[in-house]
C-alpha cells in the first residue's frame, strides 16, 4: 500500500491561502490569550491539588457542598476512574491543616464511604513565578540553539523560516489552550511544567519536520537556475508528503494513546502534543518553505547552501 | 558481509549491556512476588535471610522510579536567611525595620540572593551596611562578602542537618540538594506520614529554659491582651485555616478565645489554637504585656473531663536562662512514674554548673522546658539540680518522642525553614500511574508495530525490530545510571518510539522513490539510506539540542521529560543508521528480501 504516490500538488501556487489560514488561526489564539488569557495549573498560579479517592462511586455535587460547608474554597471534579475526585484550591498554607480538614468533613459528612487522600500539592507563589521563568528561558535557550543550528547546516534564511515556523506552531496551540481551556472537564488544558515539555517538543518537532523538508530542496536545488525553484520547491514537498504523513500519523497515534491511557494527568500534555504535530506538519509545508521561496525571490543572491 | 561483522558485534554488545542492565530490575520484581507469595511471614522471613545478598543487589541496580510512580514526597524548602541576617544585625531601628519589611517582600517574590537585595535596599536609602553590621569601619563590600559568607555556611549547615534528621529517621536514598541560594529540594521516597517529616524536617529545635511568672501577673497580662482585636493582625497569619477550624464560632477579641479556669490557670478551646498562636505573635499584644514576658501556648493540648480539648497560656520571662546549645545527650523514653513519653536530656559542663545555679536560685518555682516557641512542660522546681540532668514530658506519642531525640541530637537549624512546595503522592496513586503508563506505552507500541508491518511488510519487521532494541536502550540508560523513571519519562518513551519510527519511515520512503526510479533492489537500498542520512542526521541532532537545552534550563518533570528524549534519540539515531541496516543487509544476502519486501 501507497500513500501519495505521485502526487503533484501546487503548494507554492497556494501558499497565498495557507499565509491567511495561518494569520486567521494565530490572530485568533493572540486575541484569545489577550481576553480569556491562559488557564494556568498550580505549578504557576500557586495553589493546592487534592486528589481524593473513594471507596465507592461518589456524586461530585454532594462532596462539592461538604467542602463549602467545610469552608474549602474551590473546585471539585472528576479525576480519571468515576471514585476519584480533584479538588483545587487557592489553600497554600500547611497542607497538613488542609488535609486533616478535608478528611474530617468527609469523614463526618460522607461515613459510609470511606475516603483516601491520594495525593496532595502546594505549591507557593514565589516558586510558582520561578518555575515560569526557568520554562521562559528554556523555550528561549532552544529556539537560539535551533537557529544557529539550521543555520550552520544550511542558511540563514531557512533558519528564519524554521524559527518563525515554530512561533507559529506554539503559538497558535497556545491560542488553541486559551480558547479550548476550562470548557471540557475531562480535559481542563491547564498551562503546567508538562506543557511547557510538550510545547518543547513541539518545537522539536516542527523542526524535525522543516528540516527534512529543507533537506530534500536543499538536495535537489544543486545546479538549478533561480527560475526552477518553484518547480523544485513543489516537487520536494510531494516528494517528502509521503513521509511527512506518515511520521505525523504513527507519532499521532502514539500521543492519541497517551491521551486515552496514560490518565488525566496526561491528558492536557497529550493534546498539546495532539494539536502540534497536526500544525507542525502543516506549517513545515505550508509556513516554513513558502517564506524561504518568498524570500528567496525578493533577494538579489541565489541560495548559497551548505552542508551535504 | 565483512564490512558487517563490526557492526554485528557492535549490536551485540548493545543488546547484551542493555538485558544484562536490565535483568536486576527484572529480578527485583521476581523476588518481590516470591516474598509477598508467601502464606506465613516466618516462610517469607526465611526466604528473605537466606537470599538477602541477591535480594539486597538486585534492588541496588534496578531501575528506580519517580516519585510520581512509587509515592513519596518532594518538598522545597528555604532557609529563612533574612531572619539570620536580622538577628545578625544591632542598633536596630524604625529605620531599619522599615528597610528590612521591604526586603522581606521582595524577597518573597523571587529566588535572588537576599544579600543582594539587602544591598540594594540599603544603596536606594543611601545608608551604610555597616551602621547595622559588623564593625563601623567595614566598607559595604566588606560587609557584603561577610553577610554573604554566612548565608551561604547557613545554607550548608541547614543542608547537614536536615540530611542527618532524614538519615536518624530512616529513609532510603533520600535526595537533598540546594538551589540557589537559599533553597533546598528534598525528596523522600516511600514516605507517607507527611505531619512527621514535616515537624522532623522543620523543627528548629530551639530549646529554652524560661522562668515562669507569677498567676497573678498571668491574668493581669491575659485581661490587657484580651482587649486586641483578632480582625486585623499586622501581619497576616494564616488566618484562613484559623477561621475555618473555628467551628463556625468567630471572635473579635481575643478575650473571647481565652478562658479563665477556677484554678487560676489559662486556657483556649482547641479550635482556637492557630488564632491565638498567631495573636500572640503580633506586635501590638506583646506592647500590652509587661516588659521582658511573653505569653506562650502549650504544646499539647490537656483533655476535660468530657473530652474537649483545650491548650494553656503562660506568662514566661522572655530572656531564656538557659537555651538548648547545652545538651549533649539526648534519648527517647517512657517515664518510671506515668509511663508516658519523654526525652531525657543531658547538659555539658558549662550547662551542668548554670542549670544547678537556675535551680537552686528557683526553688518553689515553675520553669517553663520551650521548644520552637511553645511550653512542653513547665516543671516546679523540688530541688538543686547538680546532675545537668533534666527531662522534656508533656508529649504525645513515642514517634513524637524520637523526632525530638533526633532533632535535639542532629543539632538546630541556623535559621528557620519555610515549606514552599509540598508534593505528597500516595502509593497506590503511584501504581495506578504505572499500570496507565505501561499500558499506553504497550498500546502505543503494538499500534505503530502493527502499522508498520501493514504498511512497509518485511521491512516494518526490521524496523520494529530496531524499535524493541531502542526500548531496551532506553530503560537499560535509565537503570544503569540509577536515573528515575518518572510518568513525564514514560510520556518521553512513547515520543521515542514516533521519532524511531520517523527514521525508518524517511529511508523506506527514500527506499521506494529509488526502486520507483528502475534501480535494482541493492542499490535503492544503499542509495536510500545514504540519501536520508542527512535528514536523520539532522532532525536528530535539532530534537537531541532541544532535549538538552530543556534539561539544562528546565526544572523537575521538565527534566525527567528531558532525560528520556536525550536517551531516546541518540538510541533512534544508533539504531535507525546502524540496525536496521545490517538486519537489511542480512535479510538481502540470505535471499529473505525482494522488490516486494518495501510495501
Amino acid at each position: 500500500m501507497r500513500l501519495f504516490q505521485k502526487s503533484n500538488i501546487n503548494f507554492m501556487g497556494h501558499r497565498k491561502i495557507a499565509y491567511v489560514i495561518s494569520t486567521v488561526l494565530l490572530v485568533a489564539g493572540l486575541v484569545s490569550l489577550f481576553v480569556r488569557g491562559l488557564n494556568y495549573g498550580i505549578d504557576f498560579k500557586g495553589g493546592s491539588e487534592v486528589v481524593i479517592r473513594f471507596e465507592k462511586p461518589v456524586d461530585v455535587a454532594t462532596v462539592r457542598s461538604i467542602m463549602r460547608q467545610a469552608n474549602v474554597s474551590g473546585m471539585v471534579k472528576q479525576y480519571g476512574m468515576d471514585r476519584s475526585l480533584l479538588l483545587k484550591t487557592d489553600f497554600q498554607g500547611n497542607t497538613a491543616t488542609l488535609k486533616s480538614l478535608i478528611s474530617n468533613s468527609l469523614a463526618t459528612n460522607l461515613a459510609s464511604n470511606p475516603a483516601e487522600i491520594l495525593s496532595i500539592q502546594a505549591v507557593g507563589p514565589s516558586i510558582a513565578s520561578d518555575m515560569k521563568m526557568s520554562a521562559l528561558k528554556a523555550l528561549a535557550a532552544a529556539l537560539i540553539g535551533i537557529l544557529l543550528y539550521v543555520s550552520i547546516r544550511f542558511e540563514f534564511k531557512f533558519a528564519v523560516a524554521g524559527v518563525v515556523a515554530i512561533f507559529h506552531d506554539v503559538l497558535t496551540v497556545l491560542g488553541l489552550f486559551s480558547l479550548l481551556g476550562g470548557l471540557f472537564d475531562y480535559m481542563p488544558l491547564e498551562v503546567d511544567q508538562s506543557i511547557i515539555a510538550a510545547f518543547l517538543t513541539i518545537a522539536g518537532y516542527s523542526i524535525t519536520d522543516t528540516v527534512v523538508v529543507y533537506d530534500r530542496i536543499r538536495e535537489r536545488l544543486r545546479g538549478q537556475k533561480p527560475s526552477d525553484y518553484e518547480r523544485i520547491f513543489n516537487e520536494s514537498l510531494n516528494q517528502t508528503l509521503s513521509r511527512t504523513v506518515i511520521t505525523s500519523g504513527t507519532t499521532m497515534l502514539t500521543v492519541l494513546v497517551l491521551f486515552f491511557f496514560a490518565g488525566p494527568a496526561i491528558r492536557g500534555f497529550a493534546f498539546a502534543m495532539f494539536a502540534g504535530i497536526l500544525i507542525g506538519t502543516y506549517s513545515s509545508i505550508f509556513v516554513a518553505a513558502p517564506i524561504v521561496f518568498d524570500w528567496q525571490r525578493r533577494s538579489k543572491n541565489p541560495i548559497k547552501l551548505k552542508g551535504a | 558481509m565483512k564490512n558487517n561483522t563490526f557492526k554485528l558485534i557492535l549490536i551485540a554488545v548493545v543488546a547484551l549491556v542493555s538485558v544484562w542492565s536490565i535483568w536486576p530490575t527484572y529480578r527485583d520484581y521476581a523476588l518481590t512476588k516470591k516474598l509477598n507469595s508467601f502464606d506465613s511471614r516466618a516462610d517469607s522471613l526465611k526466604f528473605a535471610l537466606d537470599h538477602r545478598q541477591e535480594i539486597e543487589q538486585a534492588h541496588d541496580k534496578s531501575l528506580k522510579l519517580g516519585l510520581d510512580l512509587k509515592g513519596g514526597m518532594h518538598l522545597v524548602m528555604e532557609v529563612d536567611i533574612l531572619d539570620l541576617i536580622e538577628q545578625k544585625a544591632w542598633n536596630k531601628d524604625d529605620k531599619f525595620n522599615r528597610i528590612m519589611d521591604n526586603v522581606r517582600r521582595q524577597a518573597g517574590e523571587s529566588n535572588d540572593n537576599v544579600v543582594n537585595i539587602l544591598a540594594a535596599e540599603f544603596r536606594k536609602e543611601n545608608i551604610k551596611l555597616s551602621r547595622y553590621f559588623y564593625d563601623l569601619r567595614d566598607s559595604d563590600q566588606e560587609v557584603i562578602s561577610k553577610l554573604n559568607a554566612e548565608a551561604q555556611d547557613a545554607l550548608i549547615r541547614a543542608k547537614e542537618i536536615i540530611r542527618n534528621r532524614i538519615d536518624q529517621y530512616g529513609v532510603a536514598e533520600p535526595v537533598i540538594q540546594t538551589q540557589g541560594s537559599r533553597r533546598l529540594i528534598i525528596e523522600l521516597s516511600g514516605v507517607t506520614d507527611e505531619a512527621r517529616v514535616r515537624r522532623l524536617l522543620m523543627g528548629t529545635a530551639k530549646l529554652e529554659f524560661k522562668l515562669v511568672k507569677e498567676p497573678q501577673q498571668l491574668l493581669r497580662a491575659v485581661e490587657r491582651a484580651g482587649t486586641v482585636s483578632l480582625q486585623a493582625p499586622s501581619r497576616p497569619v494564616q488566618a484562613d485555616s484559623a477561621q475555618v477550624s473555628a467551628g463556625g464560632v468567630v471572635a473579635k477579641k481575643l478575650s473571647e478565645v481565652i478562658g479563665v479556669m477556677p484554678n487560676g490557670q489559662v486556657f483556649t478551646p482547641a479550635y482556637a489554637h492557630d488564632l491565638v498562636a498567631a495573636a500572640l505573635k503580633r506586635d501590638d499584644v506583646n506592647a500590652l504585656l509587661p516588659q521582658d514576658t511573653q505569653l506562650l501556648l502549650s504544646a499539647k493540648p490537656e483533655q476535660t473531663a468530657k473530652g474537649e480539648k483545650y491548650y494553656l497560656l503562660y506568662l514566661v520571662q522572655k530572656t531564656p536562662e538557659l537555651t538548648g546549645g547545652v545538651i549533649t545527650e539526648a534519648k527517647a523514653t517512657f517515664s518510671s512514674q506515668d509511663s508516658q513519653p519523654e526525652v531525657l536530656m543531658s547538659m555539658n559542663d558549662e550547662g551542668t554548673s548554670k542549670w544547678a545555679r537556675i535551680t537552686g536560685a528557683n526553688i518553689g518555682k515553675q520553669i517553663a522546658i520551650v521548644l520552637d516557641g511553645s511550653v512542653y512542660s513547665a516543671p516546679v522546681v523540688q530541688s538543686r539540680i547538680p546532675s545537668g540532668n533534666s527531662v522534656i514530658n508533656g508529649i504525645g506519642s513515642l514517634d513524637e518522642a524520637k523526632d525530638l531525640e533526633i532533632i535535639l541530637k542532629a543539632g538546630s537549624l541556623p535559621a528557620p525553614v519555610r515549606i514552599l512546595e509540598e508534593r505528597t503522592v500516595g502509593p497506590s496513586l503511584g501504581s495506578d500511574y504505572i499500570r496507565d503508563g505501561l499500558l499506553s506505552v504497550t498500546w502505543g507500541f503494538t499500534a505503530v508495530a502493527l502499522f508498520m508491518i501493514f504498511y512497509y511488510h518485511k521491512a516494518g519487521i526490521a524496523a520494529d525490530l530496531a524499535l524493541v532494541l531502542n526500548i531496551l536502550i532506553v530503560i537499560s540508560v535509565l537503570a544503569g545510571f540509577s536515573a528515575a523513571l518518572t510518568l513525564p519519562g514514560i510520556a518521553g518513551i512513547v515520543l521515542t518510539m514516533g521519532m524511531a519510527v520517523d527514521a525508518n519511515v524517511l529511508i523506506y520512503e527514500r527506499i521506494r522513490e529509488e526502486l520507483a526510479d528502475g534501480k535494482s533492489l541493492r542499490m535503492a537500498i544503499d542509495t536510500g539510506y545514504n540519501k536520508a542520512f542527512s535528514s536523520i542526521l539532522d532532525s536528530h541532532v535539532t530534537t537531541l539540542a532541544a532535549a538538552f537545552l530543556l534539561y539544562v534550563y528546565g526544572v523537575g518533570p521538565v527534566q525527567g521529560f528531558a532525560v528520556t528524549l536525550m536517551i531516546g534519540t541518540a538510541a533512534s539515531l544508533f539504531t535507525a543508521i546502524v540496525v536496521t541496516k545490517v538486519l537489511f543487509d542480512l535479510f538481502f544476502e540470505s535471499k529473505l528480501m525482494n522488490e516486494k519486501s518495501f510495501g
